[in-house]
């Protein structure tokens, strides 16, 4: 059943990337999602973010007595199909995740995996293509964009099937700050225009992270915390010892308090310099 | 890259880049089979050729090709030639002595066997460089699968013609960017020191190593991520997929088919009945 | 030691119908001990500037010089040569030099490094860049462990495979090759690229010990936070030009130029900038991080 809007729900779950091995890549995580959350998978590199979102898209098998819900329906391989056509995931290489030869294409590509028929086809791509900023480089190819570009057409090829979990495997970890920063721009717009969207952003990107609706924080293969920013960033001993970075204004915050100094939690520059500068 | 044999796609307009690509591979297929009919004498065959290297030399003009592309490319086979040649002259005793070496005979029919098979490549060559320089590689590969579609009678065809063009259209999309890691590894590897061009044979395959290892494990992670890309789009070769393309079968493409299949049937009609055109049109020029 | 560019500019294809200008009119002066920064959007040509240093790309018109090493480009051919040899302009064929000396000079450092290994253990792959500088084999050995040790992998990882290493490893790996080669300049392209918030900063830490231990450094990079924190000299480009050579604390002051270049200085320096507007008396030239911000704020509210 589906209890409080809860859109994925993972129990149990374990994984070894080889057979019979002691050696478990996920270790009895567990969480639930919410519909219309944008949730921040964090963690050092090598915690097992990324294994988590292939197996969610099932990419990978999860180990036996793992149980992932997602919309009612369990993820097996009778129902793999069905659920991915709800899934939807951009990987952190813009190069490697480019199918098509055009951006046209590779819009379409899903597009003709969903059998969309022909005739209704460019009206999509050409909406879609217009929603992250690429109308007018619909026939060119992807050796004549720049990586920001390519993600932001794999996101239109990944929207236009229309998903209801927006998957982000380091999206933007390839990208120049200009880059990232319109990825992210984008995806919030995205966002707002479809409140319905479940958004799973996995990131290094602690800002991001921060202004999520709900963190949660893995450390070699183990879910350790997991709550709302406000929660898991109280905690900044723990994320230090998980090798996580601290947002700026808390950590300034923290430092400032170690040398007797209270700005009250100030969370801004206009803040900041409010309380100090008084 | 710009080595390539029959030359890359040229981007630019021409009305030879704007027809159908169907259309194209078809006058392609038609032509080709055009060349190896045998319409007679050799006289006969040479003039044949003379025709066909007229009407591709328009073409060419047409599409602005470039000649020098297609030059540069008979060029890569010219050992070929030569050693045509030589097989020709000792293997061919027909026609008349042109000269004797050695106690050996040289026969007159050996060069005139030799330049037509020569002719025929040439011909053959101009023709694949006007295709490949004018058509985007992705439309030839859409042309090739619609080409193929008639074999699809059956479910196992079907998936094997898909994913025959997948494969290809995915390895013409991949070339770019593996040209771009080849190129990458290379300098980084110069930078280690080693010299791809001069230094011991050794030492040259140890470089030749250090580039293709990397080479092969980026290739591999390439792959791996594609499929991963792929899957998580929904892609099930084994499913039913409709096609994505923009062109629509139109009226004047009929018509161009029409025009290429009479083409053909008049030049199969001429090489099976081998008629001795060349005195046709001279007794009708001499009443 | 001194890299010199003197009205460098490189064209892509040259004499093709596809060719395309990259940078045009650099004029640098590197010299001394540096840890210089190369910043600017991507497509700037800072890759392109960085590949004439050791040679990889030859000036379509200018020159670039490493010490006595000078390579230019006069009426479309390329001369390399050695000035130090003699001082006649003439004989350009006596005085070539071998590239491969240039090479080892200036260790260049690709970006995602990890691609460029290949052999099947750590301590073979790292030797291989001092063999091919024809040392030979107990000393490219000894080198090579010095290397690992600077970059921080012990003699466990030897006899291991490269390939199964993790990400930040065989990275670390990849920059040991190239240390390895003894070099007098480490230039890094983007070299925390990938790597998680705290892969980059051990990874700046390693940089940071390098340039102690005498190295100098070129470090192309997107990160400010970095810049701001750990280098000296900075070098600006825009679309194929250097616009600016300054100190890191001049350039983020200069509004102009960061919002011409789309370059958004780092928090720390932002922050800093608005407590000093305000009134506070802070010395911007102690603030390089949040801890050292806390301190100068400490001192500034202490003695009011």
């Amino acid at each position: 059943m589906i209890e409080n809007n809860v859109v994925l729900k993972v129990e149990n779950l374990n994984f070894s990337y080889r057979i019979n091995n002691d050696d478990l890549a996920i270790k009895d995580v567990s969480f639930s999602i919410k519909k219309g959350e944008y949730v921040a998978l964090v963690g050092h590199n090598g915690s097992g973010k990324s294994t988590i979102a292939k197996i969610l898209m099932g990419l990978l098998v999860a180990d036996e007595n793992s149980k992932i819900t997602i919309f009612d329906m369990e993820l097996n391989d009778e129902n793999l199909y069905k659920i991915r056509k709800d899934l939807g995931i951009i990987f952190q290489n813009p190069d490697n995740q480019f199918i098509g030869s055009t951006v046209q294409e590779d819009i379409a590509f899903g597009l003709e995996n969903n059998c969309v028929p022909n005739s209704k086809m460019q009206d999509i791509i050409d909406d879609y293509a217009k929603k992250v900023g690429m109308e007018k480089y619909l026939d060119k190819s992807p050796s004549l964009l720049s990586g920001g570009q390519k993600q932001r057409v794999s996101i239109a090829g990944v929207l236009a099937r229309n998903p209801k979990i927006f998957i982000m495997d380091e999206a933007t970890s390839m990208l120049d700050p200009k880059g990232k920063q319109e990825i992210l721009n984008l995806i919030y717009s995205l966002k707002r225009a479809n409140p319905e969207l479940t958004v799973i952003s996995i990131t290094h990107d602690i800002q991001e992270a921060y202004q999520a609706n709900h963190v949660i924080v893995l450390d070699d293969g183990k879910k350790v915390l997991d709550g709302s920013p406000k929660e898991v960033f109280k905690n900044r001993d723990l994320l230090l010892k998980y090798r996580l970075d601290i947002p700026f204004y808390l950590e300034l915050d923290t430092q400032l308090a170690l040398r007797g100094i209270d700005v009250k939690g100030a969370s801004c520059l206009e803040e900041l310099v409010d309380r100090l500068c008084k | 890259m710009s080595n390539m044999l029959f030359g890359r796609y040229i981007p630019i307009s021409s009305c030879i880049h704007k027809i159908d690509p169907r259309i194209k591979l078809i006058a392609y297929i038609v032509f080709f089979v055009a060349l190896f009919l045998n319409y007679g004498s050799n006289f006969q065959n040479y003039i044949m050729f003379a025709i066909f290297f007229i009407l591709l030399m328009i073409v060419v003009f047409i599409g602005k090709v470039s000649i020098w592309s297609i030059f540069k490319s008979i060029k890569a086979i010219w050992l070929m030639m030569i050693l045509l040649l030589i097989v020709n002259m000792f293997f061919t005793q027909q026609g008349n002595i042109w000269f004797t070496i050695a106690g050996f005979d040289f026969y007159d029919e050996a060069f005139y066997r030799t330049f037509y098979i020569v002719f025929r490549l040439i011909l053959m060559i101009m023709l694949t460089s006007i295709l490949t320089a004018t058509t985007q590689p992705m439309e030839l590969t859409f042309a090739m699968e619609w080409v193929l579609t008639p074999l699809g009678f059956c479910n196992t065809m079907r998936v094997l013609i898909h994913v025959f063009a997948m494969t290809i259209s995915l390895a013409l999309r991949f070339i770019p960017s593996l040209a771009d890691d080849a190129s990458r590894i290379m300098q980084a590897q110069a930078s280690r020191g080693v010299d791809f061009k001069n230094g011991k044979l050794k030492d040259r395959i140890k470089g030749l190593i250090s580039l293709v290892i990397p080479l092969f494990v980026s290739c591999l992670s390439r792959s791996s991520d594609l499929a991963d890309a792929m899957d998580a789009r929904g892609y099930d070769p084994l499913a039913k997929r409709t096609r994505y393309n923009k062109r629509k079968w139109s009226i004047s493409n009929s018509i161009s088919c029409v025009v290429l299949v009479l083409f053909l049937a008049g030049m199969i009609v001429l090489s099976v009945y081998q008629l001795d055109f060349v005195d046709m049109i001279l007794e009708v020029i001499n009443g | 030691m001194q890299i010199k560019f003197e009205n460098l500019s490189h064209i892509y294809g040259k004499n093709t119908p596809f060719s395309s200008k990259a940078i045009y009119d650099i004029n640098l002066e590197l010299s001394g001990h540096f840890f210089a920064a190369l910043i600017g959007h991507t497509g700037s040509g800072k890759s392109t500037l960085i590949q004439h240093i050791n040679g990889l790309l030859v000036p379509s018109e200018g020159s670039v010089s490493f010490d006595q090493y000078k390579i230019y480009t006069l009426k479309d051919k390329s001369y390399y040569i050695d000035t130090s040899l003699t001082k006649l302009k003439l004989f350009h064929k006596r005085k070539q030099f071998d590239i491969k000396k240039l090479r080892k000079k200036a260790g260049l450092v690709f970006q995602f490094p990890e691609y460029q290994l290949f052999e099947s253990s750590v301590l073979k792959d790292v030797c291989y860049g001092p063999l091919n500088f024809k040392v030979d084999e107990k000393e490219a050995e000894n080198k090579a462990k010095i290397a690992l040790d600077l970059v921080g992998l012990d003699s466990s990882y030897y006899q291991r495979s490269p390939f199964e290493l993790s990400g930040g490893e065989k990275r670390r790996v990849a920059i040991a090759g190239i240390l390895a080669m003894d070099p007098d300049v480490l230039i890094l392209d983007e070299p925390t690229a990938g790597l998680d918030p705290e892969g980059e900063k051990s990874m700046m830490e390693l940089f940071n010990k390098i340039y102690q231990s005498g190295k100098n450094i070129v470090l192309v990079t997107h990160n400010m936070e970095i810049v701001f924190k750990y280098v000296q000299k900075v070098i600006l480009m825009d679309d194929g030009k250097i616009v600016s050579i300054d100190t890191p604390l001049n350039i983020f002051r200069n509004k102009e130029l960061m919002s011409k270049t789309s370059i958004r200085p780092p928090e720390v320096f932002n922050l800093s900038m608005a407590l000093i507007e305000n009134g506070l008396d802070l010395n911007i030239e102690n603030i390089k991080d949040i801890p050292s911000l806390a301190d100068e704020i400490k001192r500034v509210k202490n003695n009011v």
